[in-house]
């Protein structure tokens, strides 16, 4: 999104100002000329224009006296139609359901119609063979966390719930009667319904517990208006009614200006349904782990607040020294509405880069102010999560992190191979190191506690944090690769929940959850656990389960519950096991609080490995499947620890960190190779000391020759440092956690630019080999050069343990033996230029990783570069050994290269013409 | 090949620099030390006790003195140049009066006790000299009057009296033996009991700053333990830093500053840098002012002189009714160091409205101004409803009106004492003085957050500071890009 790069914040706040600028003339005019004449005295909203409270038919409250209908009020000025049909907090999946796109277990994405085994009731079809969740009950169950409107007036087959006769057979009238089983008729009219409910995201205080009694009592025609209770415009008759209080309105039946309260939602208003928010300055306190009514905070561990950790009511481990804020978006005073804005706010709005011409930065064709407020879109714009997959067509319309930060320029000082690390891992994965709040870590459905409620366990607190003095720790989230719908692939940062539940085969061979009403009717007969489950459970004898002997980890036990279940009439019960991920995108840190040390990474005991705890146990013979059905991959394996309980170790496909991942088959050859080179090596120089006691020395005469330039000694040395040098920062990065002494990313920074010198000698040192003619040493002469290398190869093998001279004599002109020539173009010409490439292909990943993955990327490149650089090592022993068989003492040729000078066996120089003498240096 | 062997050492050392140098050029650095506050901390030389030194006896302070100047011959002088002893400052050319004016306990007011003229005798027990009386000029040339005693006395053994003598039974020989540089206990005698009790005044200087924990004040804590010259570099007697409410205008050399020892941009962060430019350091690292002790914030004299119940905190006859509290937020105020306005004895009130004794200077459109906290103290004090301007009363002074409540009898004195005319018509207005707040620092864990401002229940009054709204929201007041 370059335009909002290249609009400056002075900018916006210009765009911003006129706006609110032209409101308020244009609300100004409107009111002027609508020929009001009253003053208002304060008004609580400076902008909304006083309005009436209509009922559903139309009528002023006042004269009806019933409940307001959001629809008719708002929809006095605003297309409220238009708002309801385009809000996914209203539909929550029905329009998915509506398009006839159903299939598999969940009819929906949505709250509406997706199967949730943490809150475990399967919203029921037409004609299935067991009732479980009506519409009605939906209403009552999820209506709390509903914004009202979608499923909540509308029936699946479309037709408003109002005209819908009473029909127990009827999914959509008809509410399970839990002591039956059975689902009896429910009747929409004496219920009535919740329309879309504006105030409860629209007014300063929504006095959302009122609205959830009435839901609760099934009073739904009422719920909206109830969340009106409190602010002087409803009284309460002796019978808990709603009375409209006339006072409250004008002569013409319209709100008196101080309570038009009508505002932009605020972070209070979000959290009423989304999670545990921090509004004012009081201590913040969390409530029990598995609040479901706070399910961002519950599935995640996330907390918005902008006040530091230590300054919270938490009793948190380690408290003291978290003077981090919770969400540093949060402490900016970022509202969840400034990244989850209206769709075509025109504040906001972008043109998709779809049809965006690629050379326009910035569209100034907007959407004018008035007709925004007329239809504003209420399909806010949503990130990737993982657990939130209603509306998928709307999913990446949300800002990410890199529309407003250019992580480029603040990381560039310090993270080496910046973009490589932005295009592999998400911003997410460091800068939320750690969840400070717990969070769900199983559900297991497969027992039922006495209080008929599953056994539940989470991450980070001690037992469910009911109580304010249990310990919370707070947790590290699983990195887990997400495929963005760009299309890009990011390690971002999860937290797992693990569920286990009975499902059976209904008729149609479909595989089912077993419903809530039937495990209870296999647990208990009455208040009571079934006789037939307290003796195969109640292993002490004590009359009561306790929560470790409440788990199926023994065939008898599953087979009694099973027994039990199949004797309610469900075929096949058995156990399912499944591993759910939910995103973790806030409670960001900022810098300073992220995880930036190499180290925490590129180790053997990386954080992209780390384990997580599934669950401290797992049910008797199942094993939990991870649901990949978003686009996250939870690539990995489920092990069961030392401790006994369920583990989940990440194992990202198509990833090489170096530090951490190695090919074990390229270590263990390399490192064969380079032992093996070393016990040749300590063999045959064994063998030489030998035979070297035994025959007497052959002492031939010797002349003092200038064997190596200057230069060929600067280059061979040069050569010799930065290789070896290369071999070690190699190890180190190879093996961190071997040399914790060093800095990752000091060694990192040294390994390249010592790759850059030796590249830069070797090319010198081509061209003065090349320009001096001195190339043809290193090349072999094709003539007889078979019978030269045997000859020298027989010296190695038999002749120097019998101290015969050197087969080939060592001159200025001629250096080297056949089988160093062909030993050193095999390393010039091939293991030198393939460590370069593999090396700058590796370099270049972050540049043009395009290149690298022709060749297999890191994962194929890295272990390559592993291996030429074993066979790099094994030949310097070798390269260093054989030096000590040229001379007539071991460490002349070693000498001769420092200085230049070597003595060599003076040959008698007679009849053979020249096969010198000698050596491989 | 010995002649060779230099050569080839040299050459090995030629490759391990080819090699090192750009290893080491590139050899990624952590960010340099950003912020070295240490190295602004003045050295105390090694202390030399006086115990063997000092001979006596003593019969009368002022030999003492004598004694202490036979060694440092030029102390006295140099603390007869300070505003320790003249106790007023050096003259100020102001806008709403003629002449200019110097400003200090010597001749203005306040509204804590008002003045110190004609109350010498328990005013004085914090003048640097000895034996300022009532009703007697003071011989502000006499060298032996300087009390050495009252700022390098071991302060266990030594007390001020009435008139700035010592107090009754002190063991002059052996205070004179324990002097040494000045600690907290010397400065805090004085300067944690403004107001006439600890706290009273400033509300960033109290006695629990003799035994500061890092939560009260970062740098006199335990961790820090700094002492006050630690800050107020003192130099020949001259004590750096200045009260602005005894000033008018002041020299930023004369002054202490955070950035004395700090980075301006030290903060991690670069939007809290950003902020430097417009809100001061005490800003955010004092959230709220007497964390620990109450400071009086509101002085009602009126209600003085009846025989109601008596408590420190709330009504003493003497002085009127008091409201105390602590962890009291600060006012903010735009501040470049300087006053725009200071009370002047004679200058008229607003008796319908707020006399303001000191009005901080600067303004949103000052670019050498920050938002500062302030204490503001508030108070209700007698005024001459015929001459319309504050009258200061005899108050601990003989016959004053501690001794016998009688207000117009006190203003008279007052009268004689400052020359001042009183129409024998008093009445009581409220007068409000600004107070800067500078100590008790708090470390950046417990500093202000961004929601303390910027949020909905933010302390920053943003429209009288003079911006439209929430600068995140509207601006802030740089406007050229």
């Amino acid at each position: 999104m370059p335009f909002f790069r290249r609009l400056s914040p002075r900018a916006w706040m210009a765009v911003g100002g006129a706006l609110l600028a032209l409101a308020a003339l244009g609300l100004g005019i409107a009111r002027v000329s609508a020929g009001s004449s009253e003053v208002p005295p304060a008004q609580a909203s400076p902008l909304h224009p006083t309005f009436a409270l209509l009922d559903a038919g139309g009528v002023n409250v006042l004269e009806s006296g019933a409940p307001v209908s959001t629809m008719q009020t708002c929809g006095q000025c605003h297309d409220t139609e238009f708002i309801a049909g385009h809000s996914y907090h209203a539909d929550v999946g029905l329009g998915e359901i509506l398009a006839g796109q159903e299939t598999g277990l969940s009819p929906s994405g949505g709250m509406y119609g997706q199967w949730d085994p943490l809150t475990y009731r399967y919203l029921s079809r037409p004609g299935d063979e067991r009732f479980d969740l009506g519409t009605p009950e939906w209403v009552l169950l999820y209506g709390p966390r509903h914004a009202g409107g979608g499923p909540a007036v509308t029936s699946r087959s479309g037709e408003a719930l109002l005209d819908l006769a009473a029909d127990a057979q009827n999914p959509d009238a008809a509410i399970l009667d839990p002591q039956t089983g059975q689902p009896v008729a429910w009747d929409w009219r004496e219920s009535g319904v919740i329309e879309m409910n504006c105030f409860l995201c629209h007014t300063e205080n929504p006095n959302n517990a009122a609205r959830l009694d009435a839901i609760r009592a099934g009073n739904f025609g009422w719920a909206n208006t109830a969340t009106l209770a409190g602010s002087g415009l409803l009284s309460r008759s002796a019978g808990g009614d709603y009375i409209w209080n006339p006072a409250a309105f004008d002569a013409e039946g319209k709100l008196l200006p101080q309570y038009v309260t009508i505002q932009d939602p605020t972070n209070a208003n979000c959290a009423a349904c989304h999670g545990t928010v921090q509004t004012t300055n009081a201590p913040l306190t969390l409530s029990a782990c598995n609040d479901l009514t706070n399910p961002q905070t519950a599935l995640t561990g996330q907390v918005i607040s902008p006040r530091r950790i230590n300054q919270s009511g938490v009793n948190l481990a380690g408290k003291d020294g978290l003077s981090r804020s919770w969400d540093i978006h949060a402490e900016r005073q970022l509202d969840c509405t400034d990244c989850h804005f209206s769709l075509n706010n025109p504040v906001y709005y972008t043109e998709s880069t779809a049809t965006r011409p690629p050379g326009l930065i910035f569209d100034p064709r907007r959407l004018e102010l008035g007709e925004y407020l007329q239809r504003p879109d209420h399909n806010f714009a949503r990130g990737q999560s993982a657990q939130y997959n209603v509306a998928p067509e709307l999913k990446g319309t949300m800002r990410r992190c890199d529309s407003c930060h250019d992580a480029l320029s603040t990381h560039a000082d310090w993270l080496p191979y910046t973009e490589r690390h932005m295009e592999v891992v998400a911003c997410e994965s460091c800068h939320i190191p750690q969840l400070y709040a717990p969070a769900i870590q199983s559900y297991d459905w497969t027992v039922l506690t006495v209080e008929e409620q599953p056994a539940v366990a989470c991450r980070g607190v001690e037992g469910l944090g009911t109580s304010p003095t249990q310990l919370v720790s707070g947790y590290q989230p699983v990195l887990l690769l997400r495929q963005n719908v760009d299309g890009d692939t990011l390690l971002a940062p999860y937290n797992l929940i693990t569920v286990w539940y009975w499902v059976y085969e209904d008729a149609g061979g479909r595989t089912l959850p077993v419903r809530q009403v039937d495990l209870r009717a296999a647990y208990f007969v009455g208040n009571d656990y079934a006789p037939e489950i307290l003796s195969a459970f109640d292993s002490d004898g004590d009359g009561r389960l306790s929560s470790g002997e409440l788990v199926i980890d023994s065939p008898a036990k599953q087979a009694t519950v099973a027994g039990r279940l199949s004797g309610l009439g469900l075929r096949n019960p058995r156990i399912v096991g499944q591993v759910y991920p939910y995103s973790v995108n806030h409670n960001v840190a900022a810098g300073e609080w992220a995880l930036e040390d190499c180290e925490t990474c590129h180790t053997s005991q990386s954080r992209l490995t780390q384990p997580i705890q599934l669950a401290a146990y797992a049910p008797y013979d199942v094993d939990p499947e991870l649901v990949n059905d978003t686009n996250v991959s939870i690539d990995g394996q489920v092990y069961v620890g030392e401790d006994g309980a369920l583990y989940f170790r990440p194992d990202p496909a198509h990833t090489y960190i170096f530090g951490h991942s190695r090919v074990a088959w390229v270590d263990w050859t390399g490192g064969l190779v380079f032992l093996g080179v070393l016990g040749a090596v300590a063999g045959h120089s064994g063998l030489r000391f030998y035979t070297s006691l035994r025959r007497p020395k052959h002492t031939p005469s010797l002349k003092r020759v200038y064997m190596y330039e200057a230069y060929e000694r600067l280059w061979h040395w040069l050569q010799t440092l930065a290789i070896v040098l290369l071999l070690f920062s190699g190890l180190i990065i190879h093996r961190p956690d071997l040399f914790g002494i060093f800095s990752f990313r000091g060694v990192v920074v040294m390994h390249n630019v010592l790759a850059v010198l030796l590249a830069l000698n070797a090319a010198l040192s081509l061209f003065y080999h090349l320009a001096s003619g001195k190339i043809k040493q290193f090349l072999p002469r094709p003539r007889g050069f078979f019978d030269d290398a045997i000859r020298q190869g027989l010296y190695y093998l038999r002749g120097i343990f019998r101290q015969e001279p050197h087969p080939f004599e060592k001159s200025p002109e001629r250096k080297m033996n056949p089988l160093q020539q062909v030993t050193y173009v095999a390393i010039l010409n091939i293991l030198l230029p393939l460590q370069g490439l593999t090396g700058i292909l590796m370099w270049g990943v972050q540049r043009w990783p395009q290149y690298a993955n022709l060749l297999g990327g890191l994962p194929g490149l890295a272990p390559f570069h592993t291996l030429i650089a074993w066979l790099f090592a094994a030949f310097i022993v070798a390269h260093v050994y054989l030096t000590t068989t040229g001379g007539p003492r071991p460490l002349d040729s070693i000498k001769a290269m420092v200085t230049g000078w070597e003595e060599v066996e003076a040959h008698p120089s007679a009849e053979e013409p020249r096969p010198p003498r000698k050596e491989k240096k | 090949m010995k002649k060779v062997k230099p050569f080839w050492i040299l050459g090995g050392i030629g490759i391990l620099l080819i090699l090192l140098v750009p290893v080491v050029y590139f050899w990624p650095r952590s960010a340099a030390l950003r912020d070295d506050p240490w190295a602004g901390l003045p050295q105390h030389p090694v202390h030399t006790s006086h115990a063997d030194i000092v001979q006596g006896p003593f019969e009368t302070p002022q030999e003492v003195t004598l004694a202490c100047l036979e060694c440092h011959p030029d102390s006295a002088a140099q603390l007869m140049a300070t505003t320790h002893w003249t106790w007023q400052s050096r003259p100020f050319d102001v806008p709403w009066r003629d002449e200019p004016v110097t400003i200090g306990k010597i001749n203005q007011l306040n509204n804590f006790c008002i003045s110190a003229q004609g109350n010498q005798r328990q005013c004085m027990s914090c003048h640097t000299g000895y034996n300022w009386q009532d009703g007697v000029p003071y011989d502000f040339s006499a060298q032996e009057n300087v009390d050495c005693l009252i700022c390098h006395a071991d302060m266990s053994l030594y007390a001020r009296g009435d008139y700035g003598n010592p107090a009754e039974g002190v063991d002059l020989l052996a205070a004179a033996r324990s002097v040494r540089v000045p600690t907290r206990e010397n400065c805090g005698y004085c300067h944690f009991n403004g107001g006439g009790g600890n706290d009273v005044k400033h509300g960033d200087l109290a006695e629990s700053l003799y035994l500061a924990d890092d939560e009260l004040d970062i740098h006199m804590g335990n961790t820090n333990n700094f002492l006050c010259t630690d800050c107020h570099v003192t130099v020949d007697h001259q004590v750096r830093g200045r009260l602005v409410v005894d000033n008018y205008r002041v020299d930023p050399a004369e002054q202490v500053a955070c950035t004395d020892c700090h980075s301006e941009s030290l903060h991690a962060d670069e939007r809290i840098n950003a902020h430097v430019q417009s809100v001061a350091c005490q800003t955010c690292h004092i959230p709220l002012i007497s964390p620990e002790e109450p400071t009086k914030i509101f002085w009602d004299w009126s209600t003085a002189g009846q025989d109601l119940p008596e408590d420190h905190y709330t009504y003493l006859k003497i002085k009127g009714s008091f409201i105390y509290e602590s962890n009291v937020i600060p006012q903010y105020l735009w501040f470049n160091g300087n006053l725009d306005y200071r009370y002047i004895m004679g200058d008229p009130v607003n008796p319908g409205g707020i006399t303001y004794l000191n009005i901080p200077s600067g303004n949103i459109d000052d670019p050498s101004a920050r938002i500062f906290p302030f204490k503001l103290h508030v108070a209700i004090q007698p005024y001459d409803v015929r001459y319309n301007y504050l009258l200061t009363p005899v108050t601990a002074g003989p016959n004053g009106y501690w001794d016998n409540f009688d207000w117009n009898n006190a203003f008279l004195l007052g009268e004689q004492v400052t020359g001042l005319p009183y129409s024998g018509e008093y009445g009581f207005t409220e007068t409000w003085m600004y107070w800067p707040t500078t100590h008790m620092v708090q470390a950046a864990a417990n500093a202000l957050q961004c929601e303390d401002c910027h949020g909905a229940e933010g302390r920053l009054d943003w429209r009288a500071l003079g911006y439209p709204g929430d600068p995140i929201e509207w601006g802030g007041r740089f406007r050229t890009p």
